[in-house]
């Protein structure tokens, strides 16, 4: 089935604006908005599952390119289209019982749904400028959603997140203007076969760097990190869960890779830059969340050293690429840094979900003020416990999987320290998620929170939906679902510039 | 056929998963649950064992040259370990079914026994290391969830074992792979790689801290006693005693004897070294503890020893004897736990200076635990003496046939040993004597045994300490010899004639017993109370723990020190790791400060590097002036703080006293610099750790 790809953004784009005139009707509207904002999501969710494993192309006002706007869909975007639906699926849902401790539902209804039209806006874009439009747009719409609850701190962290995050996208913006400059096109494809032909000069490797910061800023790398940990915890809970689940990926590493690998094309030095990006990040957000006290913040930082992961797996595989031209090798490790993204998104999303679920139930976020919540909250607590096991990688669950494969990659090719490192993090991962079920669930219960309830309803089908992905991702890697899942999306970046050669191909025929 | 080996795994993996995830109302069927499937699989893996050769693959996934298949194959030595295994797992079962009073998390409780019966399963079955990896997670998984049913204070246990076992994971891990790595196959049975360079040596030394960490030996083996004295006796007697033993072992004699051709002599050096100190250090410690499970849990580390110094020896007597001891030990350690875990539940309490007398109250478990207690201290004619001869002669022939590396010091490995073995004779006399032979308490009067389902699984275990020692022939002919590929009666030699020594034994015991018996009846005993000086005490306040003997090994000259030493964890790998982290971690915090322009700065700062490496300059030089950026950072802030000094004085009261002096300090933290500096200069034993709760008055006067 072909849907048309401009309604994945057309469809959240205009839903979203209609949904204050909703909730303007008094009870029922709100009620009504919830419902159609639900609606949308899980259709996105329907219409991603529907498009997977095909490549289009599709040019806006049939005006073709270089002239003309195209959207593409390709393994990589149809991938993160799948990750992105599922994640804002369960969170919306998630929000339609949890968001009733706030006002204003439906400016945040929208705002979601602004965010998630940006996120797939910068997925099927292959148009540099208007990727950088629909960044824009979903970072804004993160932006206001961080400082949504208008507390102090949540404000701060909000403005800081703004002021940041604006200066990746500055750098950005500064990219696509060199870029356009020095090749005379803002057509992706068009773009790499200008690079292709004439190779990098000074201005376009400015540009690269410039691209490298502005999306390594979006995606959280250290040291471009300060602001996810104040930023993501300070979020309503399902919020937190799009940020660290879903949005530093597509913002962050899908453009980052989409550049790196399909425009630019990688080089060895390029290759080295995102391992120890991609090390340092994981080290040091591991060792961080060690410390925290905080239950959403360790989450957080443990999300910097999970990106670290998959920026990892991208830049091994990018270097076996440009030096060695293994590409068997090389897939391997691509293959695991994508596959734990999408593994990072489900559980990830799940554990900041379990976590506005306990949040809500006690009404604090202090890991010691909490301790043996085991009995009075047995859903949220299965829950976790599931989303802790396959982040920490525990066999079965998905985690282990796409660690495992990770750490394959490196010892073939010989990176037997990067391999000790890796497994080193996931010693220092699992700590952490040990202390979260030592402070959180396990223990005795705090005099204060005898009295306390689980909240059921649509959190519940939420977090179980999500915990029942986490059991079951490493299913991802049988040959049925990964030749049309997975392995698309590492052939694109396998392939890297001939992907310009491919859509321009694509183009001609429609 | 072939397709009976994936039952004793999956079965209970499955049943165990379900059972965690259940609610806390069906506890009867879990229990019910339980009991099928462990007597099930002890069943089958009875089958497996008689039925020998047989083999199981199922291609699982493959991308591009790895290959993952399913490989189960029922091999001599995996096989009888799996039998013993599964026994323990049904005994403790059975023991479990009245031990446990009302508790809120049954569940959790059976499906991890569950999970763990099964994970063993697919540890011992598997021919594929990635597998065998994956459920030897399962197990470390099941460990954990064990231990945090234990109630107070397990979760502390359970956090750390975890967190140890861990390594154990971690380390397996990345020398599998290094072993794909050199020979391209994670095929068990394919696999022979020579330690003659270093990525092998490395591999086998990642393989060996697994291995050696699971069963308990040192350096990495602190989780032991830290979960021995909160867990339920119950899970010690099923996981670190018996099949964390059993696996460890097991993964131990595959790598020197499959995976692994050892050809250097400093790799047998290490295992030796690690053997006796294990041995040695263990039960020193052990001696001096005062609480039932902790010293077990001690007993439990010093044993392995023995097992690893077998298996370094290299000799047929002494991998027989190596793996003999791995049984042996399984059996009385699991026995030993079994009766402290009764005591406790009957006497509510494991601190021996308040147990004692209870021989007569609890004769079952007493005769049991003797029984144990003897066979782990090595006596003739019970089976830990068997398996003790058979390393020291291990260690006797290793040192006569070779004169490299640890053959050299064969000496120094036997006196470990042996000397081990009278230590822990000692320290077992004491707790036979604390807890069943002395006075019984006034508190304890009412003490009665335990439930027949619990005494069982006891009796069962101590019959066979006493059956495998007299009859040795039958368990060394049966299951070693087979699963070692040894030839009967090239293994131990000498003449041991066990029937005749024993037959001696007991008609010595019961001449003993006559003259006791003639003597006690010829001879009229009073009791009187105690007089001392002129004052009279009741007999009951007279009472003499047997922990008192003991003092003079711990106060003595230099091992004093040890002690207190090891008893604050200076000698815990655990707390120097965490401490080391901790401040790592503190300073990382420091560094993010919550100040934007900071931010901005590391920004601008990562711009540049990667301008620089992006842009064609070296790859090392872009990270040379990153790795001296990121220094920066922390000097500057770090010299920033030194600058705030301020002359201050300050007059303080504490417990009565007014003090008063002036000092330079900084600004942060200013009350707690204070004390310290205070303390620094005039040292008052009023001074102690927590000064904070004890100051009033606090006054402070800036003087510039």
């Amino acid at each position: 089935m072909s849907i048309p790809l401009p309604v994945f953004i057309a469809v959240p784009l205009v839903t979203a604006f209609l949904l204050p005139v909703f909730s303007s009707l008094g009870r029922k509207g709100k009620a009504v908005a919830t419902v159609l904002a639900n609606f949308v999501t899980v259709s996105l969710l329907v219409m991603a599952v529907a498009s997977i494993g095909q490549f289009r192309v599709y040019e806006v006002g049939k005006w073709s390119i270089p002239l003309g706007i195209n959207l593409v869909l390709d393994g990589l975007s149809s991938l993160l289209l799948l990750a992105i639906s599922v994640v804002s699926a369960a969170a919306m849902l998630f929000s339609a019982r949890y968001m009733e401790q706030y006002t204003a539902k439906a400016k945040y209804l929208c705002l979601f749904l602004l965010m998630v039209a940006g996120m797939n806006g910068v997925v099927l874009s292959g148009d540099i400028f208007n990727l950088f439009v629909f960044l824009e747009i979903a970072s804004i719409a993160s932006y206001a959603l961080v400082g949504f609850g208008c507390e102090h701190e949540e404000l701060e962290a909000s403005f800081k997140y703004m002021v940041l995050g604006s200066i990746g996208s500055i750098f950005v913006l500064f990219a696509v203007a060199l870029v356009y400059g020095n090749t005379g096109s803002l057509n992706m494809a068009y773009i790499s076969k200008a690079i292709q032909g004439s190779g990098l000069n000074a201005g376009l490797s400015f540009a690269m760097a410039l691209f490298v910061v502005g999306f390594g800023l979006k995606a959280a790398l250290v040291p471009f990190h300060a602001w996810l940990p104040d930023a993501h915890p300070s979020a309503p809970a399902p919020i937190s869960a799009m940020l660290s689940g879903i949005l530093i990926k597509t913002l962050g590493i899908y453009a980052l890779a989409r550049v790196v690998f399909n425009v630019f094309g990688v080089s060895v030095s390029m290759g080295w830059l995102l391992v120890v990006l991609g090390l340092l990040s994981m080290v040091a957000g591991a060792f961080l969340a060690i410390g925290q006290e905080d239950f959403k913040r360790l989450l957080a930082y443990s999300s910097i050293s999970q990106i670290g992961y998959v920026v990892l797996g991208l830049g091994l595989g990018g270097l076996i690429i440009a030096r060695d031209g293994n590409v068997a090798w090389a897939s391997l490790a691509i293959l695991g840094g994508l596959f734990h993204l999408v593994n990072h998104a489900v559980y990830k999303s799940l554990l900041f979900l379990t976590s506005g679920s306990v949040q809500m139930s006690t009404g604090t976020r202090q890991l010691k003020q909490m301790g043996g919540l085991a009995e009075k909250l047995p859903f949220t607590r299965a829950t976790c416990t599931v989303a802790s096991a396959s982040i920490v990688g525990i066999p079965p669950f998905s985690g282990f999987w796409s660690k495992l494969i990770l750490v394959i990659a490196a010892v073939q090719a010989h990176f037997y320290w990067v391999a000790a490192i890796i497994v080193f993090v996931s010693l220092c991962t699992l700590i952490m998620y040990l202390k979260v079920q030592r402070y959180v669930f396990l223990g005795e219960l705090p005099e204060n929170l005898q009295q306390i309830k689980e909240n059921k309803g649509s959190m519940l089908v939420a977090m179980v939906f999500l915990a029942c992905l986490c059991g079951l991702m490493g299913l991802l890697l049988v040959p049925a679902l990964r030749s049309n899942i997975l392995q698309p999306a590492v052939d694109v970046l396998t392939d890297g510039i001939s992907y310009s050669a491919n859509v321009i191909k694509m183009s001609m025929k429609v | 056929m072939d397709k009976i080996l994936l039952v004793p795994i999956f079965l209970p993996l499955t049943a165990g998963f379900v059972l965690l995830f259940l609610p806390n109302k069906t506890k009867s069927l879990s229990k019910a649950l339980t009991l099928v499937i462990s007597g099930l699989t002890l069943a089958l893996a009875i089958r497996i064992f008689t039925v020998g050769q047989l083999d199981y693959a199922c291609s699982v996934l493959q991308i591009d040259n790895l290959k993952l298949d399913l490989l189960l194959s029922a091999k001599p030595l995996g096989g009888f370990i799996l039998m013993f295994a599964m026994g323990f797992g049904l005994l403790i079962t059975l023991y479990s079914l009245r031990s446990r009073n009302e508790t809120k998390r049954a569940n959790v409780y059976y499906g991890a026994i569950l999970l763990s019966i099964g994970g063993t399963a697919g540890v011992l079955l598997s021919n594929h290391l990635l597998f065998l990896l994956m459920f030897w997670e399962i197990v470390t998984v099941s460990l954990y969830l064990l231990i945090t049913t234990g109630g107070r204070n397990s979760n502390f246990a359970a956090t750390k074992s975890f967190a140890m076992v861990g390594v154990s994971d971690a380390a397996l891990l990345l020398g599998t792979l290094m072993i794909w790595a050199r020979s391209g196959t994670f095929v068990i049975s394919d696999i022979s790689i020579a330690t003659t360079s270093t990525l092998p040596i490395i591999a086998f030394l990642l393989l060996m801290t697994a291995a050696i960490t699971k069963a308990g030996a040192l350096p990495l083996h602190t989780w032991l006693p830290t979960s021995g004295e909160y867990a339920p006796t119950s899970v010690m007697a099923l996981l670190p005693a018996a099949i964390d033993k059993l696996l460890g072992i097991y993964l131990l004699v595959i790598i020197v004897r499959e995976i692994f051709v050892l050809e250097s002599a400093a790799l047998s050096f290490i295992l030796a070294l690690i053997g006796s100190a294990t041995v040695i250090i263990a039960v020193m410690i052990a001696m001096v503890q005062h609480n039932l499970k902790k010293l077990l849990s001690y007993h439990a580390i010093s044993q392995v020893g023995y097992m690893v110094l077998g298996i370094a020896t290299g000799t047929a007597v002494g991998i027989a004897g190596g793996v003999f001891h791995m049984l042996n030990h399984a059996i009385y350690k699991c026995c030993l736990f079994l009766c402290g875990g009764a005591v406790e539940q009957a006497a509510g309490t494991c601190e021996l200076d308040r147990l004692g007398g209870l021989g007569k109250k609890m004769s079952i478990t007493f005769i049991t635990c003797l029984i144990a207690a003897l066979s782990i201290s090595g006596m003739p004619p019970f089976n830990g003496f068997v398996s003790k001869w058979m390393v020291y002669q291990g260690v006797i022939q290793m040192g006569t046939a070779r004169t490299s590396g640890a053959a050299q010091l064969w000496p120094v490995w036997l006196t470990c040993a042996i000397f081990g073995s009278v230590l822990t004779l000692a320290s077992f006399v004491k707790l036979i004597h604390s807890v069943f032979l002395s006075r019984l308490p006034e508190e304890l009067k009412d003490v009665k045994e335990v439930s027949p389902l619990q005494t069982f699984p006891m009796v069962v275990l101590a019959s066979l300490c006493v059956f495998f020692g007299i009859f040795y022939h039958v368990p060394l002919k049966l299951f070693i010899y087979p699963a070692l590929n040894i030839e009967p009666g090239t293994a131990i030699f000498g003449t041991w004639d066990s029937v005749l020594a024993t037959g001696l034994i007991i008609i010595g015991i019961g001449l003993g017993l006559l003259i006791l018996l003639v003597g006690l009846l010829s001879r009229k005993v009073r009791t009187v109370p105690t007089w001392t000086c002129g004052e009279t005490q009741t007999n009951e306040q007279m009472t003499i723990p047997g922990t008192h003997f003991y003092k003079t090994v711990s106060s003595m000259g230099g091992l004093k020190q040890l002690y207190t030493r090891q008893e604050n964890g200076h000698f815990d790998l655990y707390n120097q790791a965490q401490k080391l982290g901790l401040a790592l971690i503190k300073r990382l915090r420091r560094l993010h400060s919550g100040i934007l322009p900071t931010y901005l700065t590391w920004v601008i700062l990562g711009l540049l590097v990667i301008l620089l490496i992006v842009c064609g300059i070296q790859i090392w030089w872009g990270s040379l002036i990153a790795t001296a950026l990121f220094l920066v950072i922390p000097l500057l802030s770090i010299l920033k703080k030194e600058e705030k000094m301020k002359k201050l004085k300050v007059t303080f009261e504490i417990e009565g006293t007014h003090l008063a002096d002036m000092f330079y300090l900084n600004e942060e933290n200013l009350e707690k610099s204070i004390l310290l500096a205070f303390d620094e200069k005039n040292p008052s034993p009023l001074f102690d750790d927590n000064l904070n709760t004890k100051v009033r008055n606090l006054e402070i006067q800036d003087i510039e």
